[in-house]
């Protein structure tokens, strides 16, 4: 792990974590950078918490080091945990406390007292939208003010990285867009942000760069161009069919130029090579084998053709 | 350490916020030693009524000789009428009316009728033999003074006066009395103490138990494992959520020790030796929830075992029947009802409430309770340790 001065916020080498017969994560290791913000996707039971708990300190890796500000990361350390602000994937908040009781509670566990925090709290409570409602019972809040004041938690003691673990699921739209703009603006400050996703369009417009995790491994990592080319000039092209669709996947993918197909609910996601040039054949077999197609979008490649390209399955929200 | 009270202060604070909590851990266990010690407690001495109006000297002396006179629960009535209601009631067992001007007619040397009311079918035999034996003290004087005032001419207040004196001064046939067995608790105590230790222990266990759901609940949620990616150690946290279980008792019972000194003037003894008994039991009360609160992952399910294991636990350990009287119908179930903490809390209390001991007469059962607690205590933060950390 380079020093602090070389710019990396947090460095994790060749993790490994099995529960029993289980291994959750082979070998993951990657970098973040100062004002770098690291997506990390994958689809259920990748082992993306599995990898976020590691370097959180939350969990013991069975093999690895994780480096957080040049000081190694276990679930005994101090010091390192001060750089760290940890968003779980669940609303970890006491119901029966107010937002501002929260704050404050976490703030004391991270160091904090006196008027520092308080105005500190203030601050969070701004910038989280909830000053309005600081004294308001958690247990009052909608599920996106819960978000929030989770996210706020991770904040209050301005970390150099802010680990957010699928922060907007379940969020309505509104504080989502809150969420992600809070995230854009902390990684402009200098903040490291390492940002776990199940959502492409996030992870698009937020990271710089992504890491896509797979059966406990990183099989890809890059930023969104380089991830885009690893597919070179295919197209995505969304089917939304009825009918037989099962048959109609192992139909197209039997076709020279499908490269990867994957069936969900409503029709197929094919990553095919010149689309333009074999729909008409893609369409005659879909329909063939007793699929009825309502509409065909064909995009340009994205991370969602990527990912569906490296891990061989269709994103599952 | 300044992390530890943190974590241990926001469980008590969650405690005392949570509304239903007020009734259990602050009401009912004031209305339960209140019910307690109505039903049960006070004298059981029997209740005599007497009504002595324009009565004199000699009527005044007469119910000071009754009032003196051992297991007779005297209570003074204003008129006949109304102490004979009282007695069909069953509010008294015994009526006596001295009538007016009962000294001037005994001075005058003329024969007096005090009239004793019972009902039929109580058994006032040995009442009326404590009330005949006053009568009778006084009488012998009387006489005394109507033979010096007859013999000597002096008169009949002085000879009376002389009389007493003499029979002050004189020897006296005195009964030394010993006591042999264990004295039965409701009589040795006041009226509420037997409900108040009983009840202390109960709720300072249970409320603990109950309040289990609340580390649960921390853990469901994710709180707890969010504390371990702070810069606190595991160790800070295990302590802080020990403490918070032992702050929780120990606000139960301090609140009922406290509240029942205050309210119905429970004595509780030597109370260095109180507080003690208070601070072991809470230690093992807390370090029970917690491992209740650590091992469970359902606070209903949680909930529902602790008060369980907590009324259980007390009802074996005889808070809700004596151990006095569970060692006469089962020397047995006593020497079991010793597995749970609670026995040996009761058995101190009874120590310092009864027999008047100290902090030093109740060593073993501190060191019995202490042990207790330490046992359970590493066995909860070694649970709770894997529970947030796996």
């Amino acid at each position: 792990m380079g020093d602090a001065g070389d710019g990396l916020v947090m460095e994790c080498r060749d993790l490994h974590k099995a529960f029993g017969d289980i291994v959750a994560v082979d070998g993951v290791g990657f970098t973040i950078s100062d004002g770098e913000t690291y997506g990390l996707l994958g689809p259920n039971g990748a082992g993306k918490t599995t990898s976020i708990s590691m370097i959180c300190g939350l969990l013991e890796a069975d093999a690895g080091e994780v480096f957080v500000d040049g000081e190694r990361m276990t679930t005994r350390s101090v010091e390192p945990k001060r750089a760290v602000g940890y968003v779980p994937q669940d609303i970890a908040i006491y119901p029966d406390l107010t937002a501002r009781e929260n704050l404050t509670f976490f703030g004391r566990l991270y160091g904090m007292g006196g008027d520092g925090l308080k105005s500190r709290v203030s601050e969070v409570l701004e910038l989280i939208g909830l000053a309005e409602r600081a004294d308001d019972k958690a247990d009052d809040f909608s599920g996106g003010m819960k978000r929030r004041l989770n996210i706020g938690i991770g904040l209050l003691h301005k970390p150099h990285l802010l680990v957010l673990d699928e922060p907007t699921v379940g969020v309505d739209p509104q504080s989502r867009n809150a969420i992600l703009e809070s995230v854009e603006r902390l990684s402009i400050e200098g903040m490291g942000v390492l940002y776990t996703t199940h959502y492409m369009e996030e992870a698009e417009r937020l990271c710089d760069r992504v890491g896509i995790i797979d059966s406990g491994k990183i099989v890809a990592e890059g930023t969104r161009r380089e991830l885009v080319d690893l597919i070179g000039s295919q197209d995505r092209v969304r089917v939304v069919a009825s009918g037989d669709l099962k048959s109609a996947a192992e139909a197209v993918d039997g076709l020279p130029s499908v490269v990867e197909v994957g069936e969900r609910e409503g029709g197929l996601d094919l990553i095919v090579g010149g689309a333009a040039s074999n729909l008409t054949e893609i369409l005659q077999k879909t329909t063939g084998a007793g699929a009825v197609v309502t509409s065909v979008d064909v995009d340009e490649p994205d991370l969602e053709s990527v990912f569906l390209h490296l891990t061989g399955r269709a994103r599952r929200d | 350490m300044k992390k530890v009270f943190v974590i241990g202060w926001n469980s008590l604070t969650r405690l005392v916020r949570e509304r239903s909590n007020v009734f259990f851990v602050f009401i009912l266990p004031m209305l339960l030693v209140l019910v307690l010690g109505a039903a049960f407690g006070g004298t059981n001495d029997p209740r005599v009524g007497i009504v002595s109006v324009d009565a004199g000297e000699l009527g005044d002396d007469l119910v000071g000789r009754i009032e003196a006179a051992q297991g007779v629960d005297v209570r003074a009535w204003d008129s006949r009428e109304d102490v004979i209601l009282a007695v069909e009631r069953g509010q008294l067992e015994v009526g006596l009316i001295i009538p007016e001007g009962f000294d001037e007619t005994l001075r005058a040397g003329e024969e007096v009728t005090i009239e004793f009311v019972a009902q039929p079918e109580q058994d006032a035999r040995a009442l009326r033999n404590t009330i005949e034996s006053a009568v009778t003290e006084q009488g012998a004087l009387l006489r005394a003074a109507a033979f010096a005032e007859e013999q000597v001419d002096a008169g009949f207040s002085d000879a009376l006066d002389s009389a007493t004196q003499l029979a002050e001064e004189s020897e006296r046939v005195t009964i030394e009395q010993d006591s042999v067995g264990e004295p039965f608790v409701f009589d040795q105590m006041g009226q509420f103490e037997l409900g108040a230790y009983s009840q202390l222990l109960l709720f300072v266990f249970l409320t603990s138990l109950t309040g289990s759901t609340a580390l649960i609940q921390s853990r469901q949620l994710g709180v707890s494992r969010r504390m371990v990616s702070t810069p606190t150690r595991i160790g800070q946290i295990l302590a802080g959520e020990g403490l918070g279980r032992f702050l929780v008792a120990m606000v139960q019972g301090i609140f009922i020790m406290a509240g029942t000194a205050i309210a119905f003037g429970v004595d509780w003894g030597d109370w260095p030796g109180a507080i003690a008994i208070l601070v072991v039991f809470a230690f093992g009360a807390a370090g029970v929830a917690m491992l209740m609160g650590a091992t469970f992952s359902n606070d209903q399910q949680a909930g529902g075992v602790g008060v369980l294991v907590g009324i259980g636990l007390a009802a074996l350990g005889g808070a809700m029947l004596p151990l006095s009287i569970m060692k006469i119908f089962s020397p047995t179930l006593w020497q079991v009802a010793h597995v749970s903490p609670h026995a040996w809390g009761i058995e101190a209390f009874e120590e310092l409430i009864l027999y008047d001991g100290t902090i030093l007469d109740i060593w073993l059962e501190l060191a019995v309770l202490g042990t207790f607690a330490i046992i359970v205590f590493a066995l909860a933060t070694w649970r709770l340790r894997i529970a947030i950390t796996r």
